[in-house]
């Protein structure tokens, strides 16, 4: 089960992180008889090590490594070395996620067609269609075990308090709530418990009912005896021959000693500071501007989500903490719709934060104190809220990029990280703040707090697909334009954000791809 | 805290949110206050007497819960100090950050920090100081200890670590008697 591969060996695939993407993509690959090498830059951790805590758990997992968060948005000032919530760890995001598991929309994949060309942004149609998605969502549903599909026939979760307060003040305004699709156990299912609602699933999920690379895919790959997982291995560079095909990864191991891992084919998928990050670092003679980057786009149209919290206090318990961190998403306004006047669409995703994050998150900076502030923690248990979770416009401008001087604890220029709001990322909030005080005043909220954005844990674009060569990085499959046997496997892929959470998306895509990377093996094209 | 339902009988929300604009919120904080006015041996040897209440009192305005005991805000202050007695940086950090506050007091009401009577006035000297590195050191700590603290979660109605007990899913994560099932 513990396969080693030898350096040399120039047969191999080489996957750069372990998450959503790069686990997915390992087990895949293996399941096929694929050999691969899994580079993941953080340590391997044990379900022991997951405790039910939330600083300790960011501690512990969060990729913490020194990044710069630039640009006039209010997230530069209250977080300005943390532009991205995500792990440093063998499963990399899917750690921490919440499990909502929900398809793109139809329209999503086509928003320039939609809404033609939008001022200040850089929309582009995907080149790929919901029609030719859906058989692979179905097989990342059945993967994953998502509950409430007809996929999996698992049912929903039963309704929490948090669930219910919610969903009546929607009922209220006449807007649609629904049980959230996660993909959390609600049943045995593939080796793992039924979920106990103990309301941790960010800090990871302690008995594993909630789908995570971490305990699920990459064991499974492991298991074919086809994949070697190198825990502690950050990449430094991605080599190329003459002819611009790739040719291996050069990373520094646990000890800090440089190695060269040879390969036939590399896939990136370290999510979407660290994956461009890797192609620019990786500039050569030959590609001057880092590996992919004819178009020039590496690296740009940074996008998260549109959000912010909106928490309302009532006179009574709603103790949210008792949930699953989504119990359900208000979906009213997940459309697009200018009449609003935003183009895209948002969901307001129903989530708790526990105590200590709620003092964090609620009024954060350096503003975040005094009487007002602590008059709502004390009404913690009675308060109930949500995410707002929008589609973000992609900005060129918006865009991962290298420090001119500062370096790394590998020697690699740090990733300075520049995000601002397009204004229909303002409208779209401004819009899901008033929205969200009449459904809370609907049930008679006391209060009303909005929360500004805290760091994205959801974070796409910067390596995006396009149909053609010069406005994107890679192809309908997730090769590059360029470099054939270089593919990017996670989110960095997205043309456009969506609404919904990606991971699911992540996984068809990597699913998809997986399919393609065996053919095209096959048939000697890479 | 709503919680808070044993020790303390907790005022409703309305009348505490009415009591914290009142007047009578000062003198209601400045009757807790004199609680603080004996300082800890700690704090005295390491920043002296008036740093140490001085730090206290501050501690109550950053984040007022008139119903936590002072104990709660001297636990947090309290290995701060200590720290203090250690590290000479964190120790003038300290020095000089009450005696900016002292100085802002002055300026402002012609008396020190501790002296001045509203909690209202105390904040518009905090609030000059908010972005020192004194202000921040202070109010991250704060945070940590006051609702990072294990020991007042239920005062503050929250469950913290559920999954030794089997989580929630027997113990009431459907439970609510105020909105109709939907």
């Amino acid at each position: 089960m513990t396969t080693t591969f030898d350096l040399n060996d120039d047969s191999l695939v080489v996957i750069i992180g372990s998450g959503a993407g790069g686990g997915t993509l390992a087990n895949e690959l293996a399941q096929k008889g694929i050999k691969s090498v899994v580079l993941e830059a953080g340590k391997r951790f044990k379900m022991d090590d997951i405790e039910n805590d939330e600083w300790k758990m960011f501690g512990k997992i969060s990729w913490l490594d020194k990044r710069y968060v630039e640009g006039p948005a209010r997230l530069a000032k209250d977080f300005p070395n943390l532009p991205a919530w995500i792990v440093k760890g063998v499963g990399g995001a899917t750690v921490h996620w919440a499990g909502v598991a929900m398809r793109f929309q139809e329209h999503e994949f086509k928003m320039k067609t939609l809404n033609g060309v939008i001022p200040g942004a850089n929309v582009l149609d995907w080149p790929v269609t919901l029609k030719e998605m859906e058989p692979y969502y179905v097989k990342a549903e059945l993967k994953m075990g998502v509950c409430g599909t007809e996929a999996t026939g698992m049912p929903y979760h039963r309704k929490s308090s948090h669930y219910q307060v919610v969903a009546e003040g929607a009922k209220r305004i006449g807007a649609n709530c629904e049980q959230a699709k996660l993909a959390i156990n609600t049943e045995v299912r593939d080796g793992r418990p039924a979920c106990q609602v103990a309301g941790f699933c960010m800090q990871g999920c302690k008995i594993g009912a909630k789908w995570s690379t971490m305990y699920t895919e990459i064991p499974k790959a492991e298991a074919t005896g086809n994949v070697e997982v190198r825990p502690q291995s950050m990449v430094l560079r991605i080599e190329h021959d003459k002819t611009g095909k790739v040719t291996g990864v050069l990373y520094a191991d646990k000890d800090g000693n440089q190695q060269l891992q040879k390969a036939r084919l590399v896939a990136v998928a370290g999510n979407s500071i660290e994956s461009p990050r890797m192609l620019l670092n990786s500039a050569s003679s030959l590609f001057p501007d880092g590996l992919a980057n004819g178009s020039g786009q590496v690296g740009q149209n940074y996008m998260t989500h549109t959000t912010g919290g909106v928490y309302a206090e009532f006179e009574k318990p709603v103790h949210m903490y008792k949930s699953t961190v989504v119990p359900g998403i208000v979906k009213e306004w997940q459309n697009n719709d200018p009449s609003r006047g935003h183009v895209a669409g948002y969901e307001l995703e129903i989530l708790h934060l526990g105590l200590p994050f709620m003092s964090a998150f609620m009024k954060p900076g350096k503003g975040g104190w005094g009487r007002e502030l602590a008059d709502s923690l004390a009404n913690y248990d009675n308060m109930a809220g949500f995410w707002i979770c929008g589609e973000d416009m992609a900005v060129e401008s918006n865009n991962i990029t290298l420090h001119p001087t500062e370096k790394d604890q590998y020697g690699l220029p740090v990733p300075v990280v520049y995000k601002t709001d397009h204004i229909n990322d303002t409208r779209m909030r401004n819009h899901a703040y008033d929205r969200s005080k009449e459904l809370f005043d609907s049930i008679g909220a006391l209060k009303v707090n909005n929360l500004p954005p805290y760091p994205a844990s959801h974070n796409m674009g910067t390596n995006r697909m396009s149909e053609h060569a010069r406005d994107g990085v890679v192809n309908r499959w997730g090769q590059s334009h360029e470099i054939s046997n270089l593919f990017v496997s996670d989110g960095s892929q997205f043309t456009s954000s969506g609404t919904e959470n990606p991971t699911l998306t992540i996984v068809a895509l990597a699913i998809r791809q997986a399919d393609y990377i065996a053919e095209q093996m096959k048939k000697q094209l890479i | 805290m709503n919680k808070n339902k044993t020790a303390v009988p907790s005022p409703n929300l309305s009348r505490r949110r009415f009591l914290a604009r009142s007047t009578v919120a000062a003198v209601g904080a400045g009757a807790l206050g004199s609680a603080l006015l004996s300082p800890a041996a700690w704090a005295a040897s390491a920043i002296g007497d008036h740093a140490s209440t001085t730090l206290l009192r501050m501690a109550r305005d950053v984040f007022p819960h008139d119903s936590l005991e002072d104990k709660y805000y001297a636990q947090v202050m309290s290995p701060l100090a200590e720290q203090a007695a250690k590290d000479s940086d964190l120790q003038t950090l300290l020095k000089d950050g009450v005696a900016a506050l002292d100085e802002q007091a002055k300026k402002r009401f012609g008396k020190v920090y501790l002296e001045v009577a509203t909690e209202a006035d105390r904040v518009t000297i905090l609030k000059a100081l908010q972005d020192s590195p004194f202000f921040q050191k202070i109010k991250g700590d704060l945070m940590m200890g006051i609702y990072n603290n294990q020991e007042l979660w239920p005062r503050f109605g929250y469950g913290g670590s559920a999954w030794e007990k089997g989580g929630y899913v027997n113990r009431g994560f459907d439970e609510n008697d105020w909105i109709e099932g939907v």
